[in-house]
C-alpha cells in the first residue's frame, strides 16, 4: 500500500503542475478540465469497490489541489475524500458488478 | 491497509482530517516549499503551453488572418490619428503644467515578474518573485501595455499569488472615460465599481441612470479606492442592462488582459494605498 500511495503521490504532483501550467492554455468550450477530479472519479468508479486506492487517490489529489489554489490547506482534499466515500459506499451497497 | 473494525476506520480519517488542517498553521512554509520544489517544472510547463497552444491556434485562426488582418490595420489606423491628436494634447499638457508649476505625474517603478502557474479555480496567478524580491500584499499587478491584471494577495518567500481583477475577492473603483465628441457619449466620466465575477468576468455596477455606457467602451481604475492608481485599463463594456427601476445600473465587462498568452507581468512596486 506505501508503494502505491507514494505512485499516487507522484502521479497526482505531475498531475496538479501540468493542470496548473500546462493545460490552462487549452480551453474546451470556455473552460479548462480539472483532471485531478476526473482521474479522482475514474479510479473510485473502476477500481474494485471492496479496495480503497480511490479514497487515497481522493485525499492526495484534493491535497495537491489545495497546495496549487489560494484556498486553505484541506479544502479539495475534504471534498474529494467525501466524494470518494460516497462512491464507494454507493458501490458497495447499491451497484452489483460481475467480477471477473 | 486494511481496517478491520469500523472505529479504526474513523480514527484513521480523523487524524487525516486533522493532520491536513493543522498544515494550514505553516501553510506559507507547506505551499512555499512546494512552489519552491516546483518552479523550474512548471516554468518549463507553462512555456511549453504557450508554444503548443499558439500553434494549434494559428492552424485554427487560419481561416480568420485575413479578417483579423483587416480589422488590426483599422485599429491601427484608428490609433495613429489618436496618437497624433494625443502628442498635441501632450505638448498643451506640459505648457501649462509649467505655467501652473505643477511637476509631471512619477512614471511607477515595476518589476518584471514571470508568470509560473494558474488556479484551478481560474482565479488567481503565481509569479516568480515574492517577500525576499520586495514584493509585499496589496501592490499592483499590470501587464506591459498598462493593463490591469489584479494586485498581490499573499506573498510567500520567493513567489507570490496575485488574485486576478476577475476574481470573486476582487472590487475596486472603475470609471469610463469621457467622450464628448462621439455619438452618445458621455460628457463627464462615467464612475462605478468594478466587481469580479469569476471565470474572466466582471460586473461594472453602481452605474447612475443618467450617465450612458455602450459597448465597446474602455473601463479603466480609478484612483478613488485606492486599491489601485488610477487611469490603467481593465476590461472593455459587453453588455449593458438596465432596470428603470433601480437608480443604477449595471454592465459586464470583459478584460482586456490575456494571461494565457503572457509568461511575465509587471508588479508596480511604488504604489502606496
Amino acid at each position: 500500500m506505501i508503494k502505491r500511495i507514494l505512485i499516487l503521490f507522484a502521479i497526482f504532483y505531475l498531475l496538479a503542475l501540468l493542470q496548473t501550467s500546462f493545460f490552462i492554455h487549452f480551453k474546451i468550450w470556455g473552460i479548462v478540465p480539472n483532471f485531478i477530479l476526473i482521474s479522482v472519479l475514474l479510479i473510485n468508479v473502476l477500481e474494485k469497490p471492496k479496495k480503497n486506492t480511490g479514497i487515497v487517490a481522493g485525499f492526495i489529489g484534493g491535497f495537491f489541489l489545495d497546495i496549487f489554489s489560494s484556498n486553505f490547506i484541506g479544502f479539495y482534499a475534504l471534498i474529494l475524500l467525501a466524494l470518494s466515500f460516497l462512491i464507494k459506499i454507493i458501490f458497495r451497497k447499491y451497484v452489483w458488478a460481475p467480477t471477473g | 491497509m486494511k481496517f478491520t473494525t469500523v472505529k479504526s476506520k474513523i480514527l484513521f480519517v480523523a487524524i487525516l482530517i486533522g493532520f491536513i488542517l493543522s498544515l494550514n498553521f505553516f501553510q506559507k512554509g507547506t505551499k512555499g516549499f512546494f512552489y519552491n520544489l516546483s518552479a523550474p517544472i512548471q516554468t518549463t510547463f507553462w512555456q511549453l503551453g504557450e508554444r503548443v497552444s499558439g500553434f494549434f491556434g494559428t492552424i485554427g485562426n487560419l481561416n480568420n488572418l485575413k479578417k483579423i488582418n483587416d480589422e488590426s490595420q483599422k485599429t491601427i489606423q484608428e490609433l495613429l490619428a489618436e496618437k497624433a491628436s494625443f502628442a498635441e494634447l501632450k505638448k498643451e499638457n506640459e505648457i501649462l503644467r509649467e505655467a501652473l508649476q505643477i511637476g509631471l505625474q512619477k512614471d511607477f517603478r515595476l518589476a518584471l515578474v514571470r508568470v509560473i502557474g494558474k488556479d484551478i479555480g481560474q482565479e488567481s496567478i503565481l509569479i516568480n518573485q515574492g517577500a525576499g524580491d520586495g514584493l509585499s500584499a496589496g501592490m499592483p499587478v499590470v501587464t506591459q501595455q498598462k493593463i490591469l491584471v489584479g494586485r498581490i494577495s499573499e506573498v510567500f518567500k520567493s513567489f507570490s499569488r496575485v488574485t486576478l481583477i476577475s476574481s470573486k475577492e476582487s472590487t475596486f473603483d472603475a470609471k469610463v472615460l469621457a467622450s464628448p465628441g462621439e455619438a452618445g457619449g458621455s460628457d463627464t466620466d462615467t464612475t462605478g465599481v468594478a466587481r469580479g465575477q469569476g471565470n474572466s468576468k466582471i460586473k461594472f455596477d453602481l452605474v447612475p441612470q443618467d450617465k450612458t455606457l455602450k459597448v465597446g467602451d474602455l473601463v479603466v481604475s480609478s484612483s478613488l479606492g485606492g486599491i489601485y492608481p488610477g487611469g490603467l485599463l481593465a476590461g472593455t463594456v459587453i453588455e449593458v442592462s438596465r432596470n428603470d427601476v433601480s437608480p443604477f445600473y449595471q454592465a459586464e465587462i470583459k478584460p482586456l488582459f490575456d494571461i494565457q498568452n503572457s509568461s511575465a507581468v509587471f508588479v508596480i512596486l511604488n504604489f502606496t494605498k
